[in-house]
């Protein structure tokens, strides 16, 4: 027993440190800007950069449209697979594990080929387009985690008979969805936005072949072209992913105590 | 049409509409750029078919990058399953303070997603040239690790940069695959006169294979597709798969864009397999967690 | 479908071809249909490098109208080539409108119907060995080869090449990109077979690549795109890049970490770069407009503040109209005086060379 214990102190131990350190190191670094002193110059430097101001919006913007996008295509679906179509289930699942399979280098390579100005459905035509192009790629990256999250939202609720108390009193299906439904998954909504949010925060590979500013881009070209701003920029892209995964355990442990 | 028929073909249509917009989505997101991209590996440019595309990824640089991919994805994902399994196992029945284990599972699922561009950074501040560790090794130990041939771009550099999500998603997929072990099943080895690693051997061991099986392949998966952290680290000229296609992709700097394709779909053959073995392990596994 | 969307691009390319010949007569007529465009597309132009950041700036001020649309600043050559060719049919924002590319990928363009042809009004003083006879591409700025230097990690600097296949530099020295794509990675290897006395043209390639190698199996090569944050971070702290980007950079880090630009011994080599109007521009006469203002004293002006020697640098230091400042802040003019300018048919088959054997007798593969 004592062997064991002493054990596993021991492997905890070095994955504190092993984990840890990473983080001190970025924080250290980030702070040695001016010479021989420490001091916060770096952060001053990166939050005073118009740069990360606007890639920083354009990915803040561009998080909020995917979620928009995502809630309205998998919302409507898990529910009618939930209550007509329980057949459809493992289709859909299975689709919804897809991005998880298919490298997301892939899915933008596709994107590029194929929605050019010179096919039906010219997208990367305009930055509106493209614009357009990329939350839907955001969206089809976090499609596994909307689903899962709403997916397990409606389990909570009797959807069944909140839908047809609602049909009985007249509501279309519209509203049956927007009025009833979407209120009481709200908070399983709420996990899926947050985890969006740091996926769509942090994502490189399709903003950068899709040639728009977004954060990811940004990280990566002052990574090369600055000596601690990078650092500084880590912790801050770490603390938003902390919050954000922050927010979405206290949502969850909320849910538990709120559950009819 | 009858108008029973009208009705029956009515309520089918408003049956299937709930379900159109996702479908349509996935399909013009999701499944046409990928079969675009499967079908362009075995396209000429002319447009007929051929299998030429995969054979120029037998070709010199493009198999040793593929090589150095596998290499990495394979290493990080069987060190990342072991000590993932080491430390879910001293968090989980190590009796350690149960307050540690839900520290330890919060940070799992937050350095899961750590990887990419911030990873890259937090290690060059901590193992770079001028990195913390580095820097204290030097002045507190008297070691330089740099001399020792060490670069934060080598295989050795790069794992441990990987490492970083690799064991915390084996955490974070081990742990209840470890809370299934039921207490019952060791008392009725024990009972039977089995020793500690006899249980290990024959009962504990054989449950737990498919989802150690399962979390080798998804960590596989996961490092063989990681482009954001490699490129932070190296720019585009490190010779492994992803970065190669992401060259060619923007640069075309293999002058062939079917090449692309082929490359494209070595990827999805691969890490699409890995993720499969991981779906199919994970059906299996959870028959035990019922 | 497939005869139709050359029909159609056909008919476009007619059209743009007869609206640029019409609309180029005269600076105004040229500037109001730039106006009308109301956006210029850029590609490669990092703020920090040639002081692109003010020349920007001053295009942006002199032309309000006109909103300047900035793609990837970390492209390499090949990667802008490659930028007009995946965007022929589309004339949206992610088409580049101008390049800024190494001499030897000027012609390849040309041949390879990617750019337009534009004679600017100053064109008789670009000097003829560094522009297109009938105006598809002009140099604009040159500056010669050096070695960038992070004193904090590299105590003894290198004063040669061959100084790099040293054991203390183990680990130290970096190309400022993949010597497939980009000019600057390419050039750097012809300087180094320059120095093992190849002349430029395919020996320098050979011997340069050769050197590589030898680099690549001392251990001394780090496959990371070298570039001041890298110098900074310790990644790569010695760097082969053109001097005003050397110069630029140390400016930029102001000691923290110190950086020392070299300019190695031996023959030294002059890069340019010459300035193009895509064929496929979606706003051609705002790339005229550019390309007008690139090469006006301003812009100019603006490239020798970025450390660069420009194309008529020599007729406006003649005409007094460089400021002093500007000069005497210069690198030193003997390393000049001995600078190697290779012509183009000698840079493409250096070029050749190294983009095509890189792979085989390099090929930087992950280090063990």
């Amino acid at each position: 027993m004592n062997l064991k214990r002493i054990g596993s102190w021991a492997i905890f131990s070095f994955a504190v440190l092993y984990f840890l350190l990473p983080l001190v190191g970025t924080i250290e670094f980030s702070l040695r800007a001016r010479r021989g002193v420490y001091s916060f110059d770096a952060y001053r430097s990166v939050l005073e950069d118009s740069q990360f101001q606007q890639t920083l919006a354009y990915s803040v913007i561009l998080s909020i449209a995917t979620v928009i996008l995502g809630v309205l295509i998998v919302a409507p679906t898990a529910f009618w697979v939930r209550l007509k179509m329980p057949r459809l289930r493992p289709v859909v699942e299975f689709i919804t594990l897809l991005p998880l399979v298919i490298p997301p280098i892939i899915i933008v390579f596709g994107y590029i080929r194929l929605f050019n100005t010179s096919s039906i459905l010219p997208l990367t035509g305009s930055a509106r387009g493209t614009d357009f192009l990329l939350a839907a790629g955001y969206a089809t990256l976090a499609l596994p985690y909307m689903y899962r999250a709403i997916d397990t939202g409606l389990r909570a609720i009797d959807v069944r008979t909140l839908t047809e108390a609602a049909q009985s009193l007249g509501a279309g299906w519209v509203t049956v969805l927007a009025r009833v439904i979407l209120p009481n998954i709200a908070v399983a909504i709420l996990s899926g936005a947050f985890l969006t949010f740091a996926i769509v925060i942090g994502e490189y590979v399709i903003a950068a072949l899709l040639n728009r500013p977004a954060f990811g881009p940004y990280m990566v070209w002052m990574g090369s072209n600055r000596a601690y701003e990078p650092a500084a920029l880590a912790v801050i892209a770490f603390s938003m992913t902390w919050a954000s995964m922050g927010v979405i355990q206290f949502l969850a442990r909320r849910t538990r105590f709120t559950k009819v | 049409m009858s108008s029973l028929a009208l009705h029956r073909l009515e309520r089918s249509i408003s049956l299937w509409l709930g379900v159109v917009p996702f479908f349509v989505f996935a399909f013009v997101f999701l499944i046409l750029p990928t079969l675009h991209v499967v079908i362009g590996a075995f396209t000429r440019p002319d447009g007929g078919p051929t299998l030429a595309n995969l054979s120029g990824l037998l070709s010199g640089p493009i198999l040793s990058a593929l090589w150095a991919s596998l290499r990495i994805s394979l290493w990080t994902a069987f060190l990342g399953t072991v000590a993932g399994l080491l430390v879910a196992g001293a968090v989980t029945r190590g009796g350690l303070p149960p307050a540690l284990r839900d520290a330890v599972m919060t940070f799992s699922g937050v350095a899961s997603n750590f990887a990419g561009v911030p990873l890259a950074f937090a290690f060059i501040a901590t193992l770079g040239r001028l990195g913390l560790v580095t820097v204290l090794a030097r002045d507190w130990l008297g070691i330089n690790i740099y001399a020792t041939g060490f670069n934060l771009t080598s295989f050795s550099g790069l794992t441990m940069a990987y490492l970083y999500f690799q064991i915390p998603l084996m955490v974070l997929i081990i742990a209840p695959a470890l809370d299934g072990l039921r207490g019952e099943w060791r008392e009725a080895a024990e009972s039977l006169g089995a020793s500690g690693a006899q249980y290990w051997r024959m009962v504990a061991l054989p449950v737990l294979w498919p989802s150690l099986l399962g979390a080798f392949a998804l960590l596989f998966a996961n490092a063989f597709g990681a482009v954001a952290t490699a490129m932070a680290l190296t720019g585009s000229s490190l010779s492994i798969l992803p970065i190669i296609l992401f060259a060619q992709i923007r640069g075309d700097v293999l002058q062939d864009p079917h090449l692309g394709y082929a490359i494209a779909f070595a990827m999805i053959v691969l890490t699409g397999g890995a993720n499969l073995i991981y779906i199919w392990l994970r059906v299996r596994a959870e028959r035990w967690q019922k | 479908m497939r005869t139709l969307n050359a029909l159609v691009s056909g008919v476009s390319l007619l059209a743009m071809l007869t609206a640029t010949a019409a609309s180029a007569e005269t600076l105004a007529d040229i500037e109001a249909a730039a106006n009308k465009e109301g956006a210029l597309t850029t590609i490669a132009l990092p703020h920090d490098w040639w002081n692109y950041g003010e020349i920007i700036a001053s295009f942006k001020a002199k032309y309000p109208q006109i909103t300047v649309n900035e793609l990837n600043p970390d492209a390499g050559s090949a990667d802008e080539i490659e930028a007009i060719r995946a965007n022929k049919d589309n004339t949206g924002p992610q088409a580049p409108d101008v390049i800024d590319v190494g001499l030897a990928f000027g012609p390849q363009a040309k041949q390879d119907g990617l750019i337009q042809p534009y004679k600017v009004s100053v064109w008789d003083d670009i000097p003829a060995d560094i522009k297109d006879a009938d105006g598809y591409w002009a140099g604009s700025y040159y500056g010669v080869m050096a070695f960038g230097v992070n004193t904090d990690i590299v105590q003894t600097v290198p004063t040669k090449w061959d100084d790099l296949l040293k054991s203390d530099y183990a680990n130290a020295f970096a190309l400022t990109g993949d010597p497939r794509a980009s000019n600057q990675a390419i050039l750097a290897i012809l300087s180094a077979g320059l120095s093992r006395g190849a002349e430029p043209g395919e020996a320098s390639g050979s011997k340069g690549l050769e050197f590589m190698a030898e680099l690549n199996k001392a251990g001394s090569f780090v496959p990371v795109s070298g570039k001041s944050g890298t110098i900074a971070q310790g990644q790569t702290p010695i760097v082969a890049a053109w001097d005003y980007n050397l110069l630029s950079w140390r400016d930029q880090l102001a000691g923290n970490p110190p950086v020392e630009v070299v300019i190695p011994e031996g023959p030294v080599l002059a890069g340019v770069y010459v300035q193009a109007i895509s064929a496929y521009a979606p706003h051609p006469n705002a790339a005229k407009l550019w390309m007008e203002h690139l090469f006006s004293n301003e812009g100019q002006n603006g490239y020798v503040k970025g450390y660069c020697h420009t194309a008529r640098f020599n007729k406006m230091v003649a005409a007094g109209e460089v400021p002093k400042e500007l000069l005497d802040a210069l690198p030193p003019a003997d390393a000049y005086s001995r600078a190697v300018f290779p012509s183009v048919d000698q840079q493409a088959a250096n070029k050749e060379v190294v983009s095509g054997k890189w792979d085989e007798v390099v090929g930087a593969q992950v280090a063990e």
